[in-house]
């Protein structure tokens, strides 16, 4: 088993001032315009009019970014669809965290418009959704969390270096979900990042 | 770990057969498309006709606001057709026959959403469902799913028929002849993949209406349109149907003809397929801006296309499918899944009262209703469409259908359901209220998704429906009823034509900028199966529009007299006033005052419309082209006036004069000693704009200079209302063409240089497409 197009979503701190996703518009458009991002990133779309939907997407060739609202969380989800076809399962486990973990950080830098005035986003650190978006490679099912479970295990220690917990998350129509909840003391996300390898390199075909 | 290893594996034969090898096929044709075996242009026809469309920037280029940038897809130079590259996103079009829709298909397509797109379902107006920033290569698995739960992509696009609308209501409609499912059905898959329907210059479009003054099918837009019938003969009732022709939107609008007023139900069948073999025979096939059948009937005459129809008809062979069908026309008979009751007591929750107003209406059969779902933009999420079919499971049966109006509808609720329905449907976040009102707006694509967009319709509905909902006007008895509706473009997908308040993507070039505008259309009519078409007003700039809409719609709502229609107030008021109303409106600041009216809602980019593929030349602003193009807009605008003060003749010429003062102004920068000769005009024009190809628009070619050749060559002698009224909207997108040639052309005419910041003026004035920048 060695499912490829996997998500990982990193949840928006609940207190302070939660922006509008539409405010995000302008800093996708300014990332692709000035390739923020070591991949080929393609457009912007819109969804804030849904609720708890996908809010603004970040369209990319091999994967998009998602300030969401699912689960009534808003947070931003890493959603990769394609590439890496000969990667070990591992390998596009790291590359996932990596991708998302350092969207997020730059997100963190960001100043956001919201109205009560300019904010910036902080990422719960020590809560993540793993999920995979293939339901013949990855179905919701016990058997997929005994193949998975080795791998999300291994990227957890290297990212909490201490104790976390794996709990199944959604039902049998769901995509396979995963709750990574790390419960020593939380780092930064800069720190998380560095446990996992760094800003990705480029692009993987 | 899983046994099976491929979605073809696993699903098995669960796929229909013919079905199966449909797509087996066409996964084929991918890979030898990829592999270079296969020509791009036959490729390209093989996808669209199974619904995969492209998608914006699939050219490989984007603008950011500032410059084009290349998007360097890694499978670089391949193909899927003409300037669309291989790696990039499309959209899949999904047909949803006549809009019925069964919970599994649902739940199939929310998972597909979710997979292989960005968790969007898009209803559209033709009661598809769309998929966007789909890849090519995961089309083939996508479609062996639909397939398995029942649904074939097959002819969704390309010059094939495509989705058979049909009435939403139909089976429960309190006004309906009588259910014109089963034969919406039936025609569906009589005429998917018939020989005689594979060989049309253009697509074709049909569909069925239970009732004629309804709105509900749209039938006069349609290529076909059949409303249900039934007459008495010996006493006893025979079902038939009243079938229509020719209708169609687009960039030129045209009311359907009546072909006859009863075919009887055995006749339908081979009666379409009768037309389509006329239609592939002598439609035109090089010229797809003439293709639609409208123009074939326009161009034989009713009657000569009936005779010819008719004539096809006796030579058909026989086939036991154009009444096998009639034998049980109880095969898509819906039926209550919960006991009809009264409406529980009051109180109900907050809210419902204003739900139940606007989204509710009762069934023909008693003690049920139907309850409208208000999809914001269309749209719904894999997780609301999931939990839309768990109630469709719970209070209603197997099927759901979607509207015309980019809504769903829940249909066999029981009343005693109502109040515990609008709960489950509030825990989804779709118990919005308003379907079909003011706030309820309908949006093609547009710029968002579409390759052709010019202006955002989506984002500008979005923006309307923000500043109107919750306000005093969208609850006004008067005003709440009307409808919106927006096009990105002349290709009308927003169906902005039989709007009251349609609007219509344009773009115009002030001060040596782009702007983004929307033509202003009034009056048109959504009931009587979109009888009659509105008129252009003016454009106006994009950020101005919902002004615009505040102020129509709340004269309408102060001023409305008894049960007067917008599209009768529009005339009583009289267009010269809704002119003057638009003209305070059309006004632009300089983009040093105000750079916001530069750029599209929803888009923080300095607006362009490079991203249609169309180059800008660098150059300075001429202003006597854009008087000239003023001038002619003015007159557009006065010949509709002519129109209807019902002086045909006058307006005509009018028009004519119009495109002769557009086409002046253009020519003139190429010859100066142009005279005010019409004959010297045209010839002109001809030679500079036209034998060079530039003033040919980059998707339509030739069409709107041949519309001034021929009003040129026929002397502007239409005569009856609806050619004159034809022959403006030709002279309207003329004149548009023509500033979209003059943006386009702008360093060859000594115009601006759009996409390159102007010298800025030592006193900015302030500029309008009617008065003229500087002017």
């Amino acid at each position: 088993m060695n499912p490829s197009k996997l998500q990982l979503k990193l949840f928006v701190e609940r207190n302070g001032h939660k922006p509008e996703s539409e405010a995000f518009i302008p800093i996708f458009h300014r990332w692709i315009k000035d390739h923020v991002l070591s991949e080929l990133v393609i457009d912007v779309a819109n969804y804030a009019h849904v609720p708890k939907g996908p809010g603004v997407v970040l369209i990319g060739h091999t994967g998009d970014y998602y300030l969401d609202d699912a689960e009534g969380r808003f947070g931003l989800l890493y959603s990769r669809k394609r590439g890496l076809a000969s990667a070990a399962f591992e390998a596009r486990l790291e590359d996932l965290f990596r991708r998302a973990l350092h969207a997020a950080s730059l997100l963190e830098k960001e100043a956001v418009a919201t109205p009560a005035g300019e904010t910036r986003l902080r990422f719960t650190t020590n809560e993540l959704l793993f999920r995979i978006n293939d339901r013949l490679a990855g179905p919701a099912n016990d058997e997929t969390f005994a193949a998975v479970r080795p791998a999300l295990e291994a990227m957890a220690r290297r990212l909490f270096e201490g104790s976390f917990e794996l709990t199944r998350v959604g039902d049998a129509r769901d995509l396979f979900g995963v709750k990574i909840a790390g419960t020593g003391k939380a780092a930064d996300l800069t720190t998380l990042l560095s446990r996992v390898g760094g800003p990705p390199a480029a692009d993987l075909p | 770990m899983n046994a099976a290893k491929t979605w073809k594996e696993k699903l098995g034969n669960t796929v229909p057969e013919a079905w199966a090898r449909e797509i087996d096929v066409f996964e084929t044709q991918i890979e030898l498309r990829k592999k270079g075996k296969i020509e791009e242009k036959l490729f390209a026809e093989t996808r669209l006709r199974r619904g995969t469309y492209g998608q914006r920037y699939d050219n490989g280029q984007r603008h950011d606001g500032a410059v084009t940038q290349l998007l360097a897809y890694p499978s670089g130079e391949i193909t899927k057709g003409p300037t669309t590259l291989w790696d990039a996103p499309g959209m899949q079009r999904i047909k949803i026959p006549y809009g019925r829709l069964t919970i599994a298909q649902l739940e199939t397509i929310a998972d597909l959403a979710e997979e292989y797109s960005d968790r969007i379902l898009h209803v559209t107006t033709r009661q598809d469902i769309q998929l966007h920033f789909v890849h090519i290569e995961d089309t083939p698995d996508l479609m062996r799913r639909l397939a398995a739960s029942g649904i074939t992509t097959r002819e969704a696009c390309g010059n094939t028929v495509r989705n058979v609308t049909g009435c939403p209501y139909a089976g429960v409609c309190q006004t309906e002849s009588f259910d014109v499912t089963p034969y919406a059905n039936a025609m569906t898959f009589f005429l998917l993949g018939h020989d005689d329907t594979q060989n049309f210059g253009r697509k074709f479009k049909l569909s069925f209406s239970g009732c004629k003054d309804q709105p509900c099918a749209l039938a006069n837009f349609h290529d076909i349109g059949c409303i249900a019938r039934t007459r008495m003969v010996d006493g006893k009732k025979e079902r038939g149907f009243e079938v229509v022709v020719g209708g169609g939107l687009g960039s030129v609008p045209q009311n359907a003809q009546l072909f006859d007023a009863f075919v009887p139900e055995t006749e339908l069948l081979p009666l379409a397929q009768a037309m389509s073999r006329v239609y592939a025979r002598l439609g035109e096939k090089q010229n797809r801006a003439k293709a639609r059948l409208k123009f074939l009937v326009k161009k034989l005459g009713l009657e000569e296309f009936k005779r010819l129809t008719l004539e096809e008809r006796a030579t058909l062979r026989p086939d036991p499918r154009w009444t096998a069908f009639l034998a049980d026309l109880h095969v898509t008979d819906e039926k209550p899944l919960r006991a009809a009751g009264p409406l529980p007591a009051e109180p109900h929750p907050a809210g419902f009262a204003a739900w139940r107003a606007t989204n509710v209406v009762p069934q023909a059969q008693p003690g049920y209703v139907m309850a409208g779902v208000t999809l914001p933009l269309g749209d719904l999420t894999s997780d609301q469409a999931r939990q839309l079919a768990d109630i469709a499971r719970r209070f209603t049966g197997d099927t759901l259908r979607t509207t015309a109006d980019q809504n769903m509808l829940l249909r066999w609720v029981s009343e005693a359901d109502l109040v515990a329905l609008y709960q489950a449907l509030q825990a989804a976040d779709l118990a919005g209220a308003g379907a079909g009102t003011l706030t309820d707006i309908v949006a093609c694509p547009g710029t968002d998704t579409c390759k052709l967009g010019i202006s955002s319709s989506r984002a500008l509905a979005a923006e309307l429906g923000k500043q109107l909902t919750g306000t005093e006007l969208a609850d006004n008895a008067n005003a709440k009823g009307l409808h919106i509706k927006a096009s990105g473009c002349f290709n009308a997908c927003g169906q902005h034509h039989v709007a009251d308040l349609g609007f219509l993507g344009v773009s115009r070039n002030v001060n040596g900028r782009r702007v983004p505008h929307f033509q202003l259309v009034v009056g048109g009519q959504w009931t009587n199966n979109a009888g009659s078409y509105g008129l252009a007003i003016g454009a106006v700039p994009s950020k101005r529009v919902p002004e615009v809409v505040k102020r129509l719609a709340g004269r309408f709502a102060a001023e409305r007299q008894g049960d007067e229609t917008f599209a009768a107030f529009t005339t009583r008021i009289g267009k010269k006033t809704i002119r003057a109303l638009v003209e305070e409106m059309q006004a632009v600041p300089p983009y040093e005052v105000d750079p916001s009216f530069y750029t599209d809602w929803g888009d923080p980019r300095e607006y362009t419309i490079d991203d249609m593929g169309v180059g800008e030349c660098a150059g300075e602003v001429v202003p006597m082209v854009e008087v000239g193009l003023a001038d002619a807009e003015r007159e557009i605008f006065e010949s509709q006036i002519l129109l209807e003060e019902k002086k045909p003749a006058e307006a005509v010429a009018r028009a004519y004069s119009a495109m002769l003062v557009a086409a002046r102004a253009l020519t003139r920068e190429k010859n100066p000693n142009l005279s005010n000769d019409p004959n010297e005009i045209v010839a002109e024009f001809r030679k500079h704009f036209c034998d060079t190809q530039l003033f040919y628009d980059p998707f339509a070619g030739p069409k709107f200079a041949q519309y001034f050749f021929r009003i040129h060559d026929e002397h502007a002698n239409a005569k009856d209302p609806e050619a004159v009224h034809q022959l403006i909207e030709e002279a309207t997108l003329f004149v548009d063409a023509a500033h979209q040639a003059y943006a386009r052309l702008g360093a060859s005419l000594g115009g601006p240089a759009l996409g390159i910041a102007p010298a800025v003026d030592s006193a900015p004035v302030q500029s309008s497409p009617s008065s003229g920048a500087g002017a």
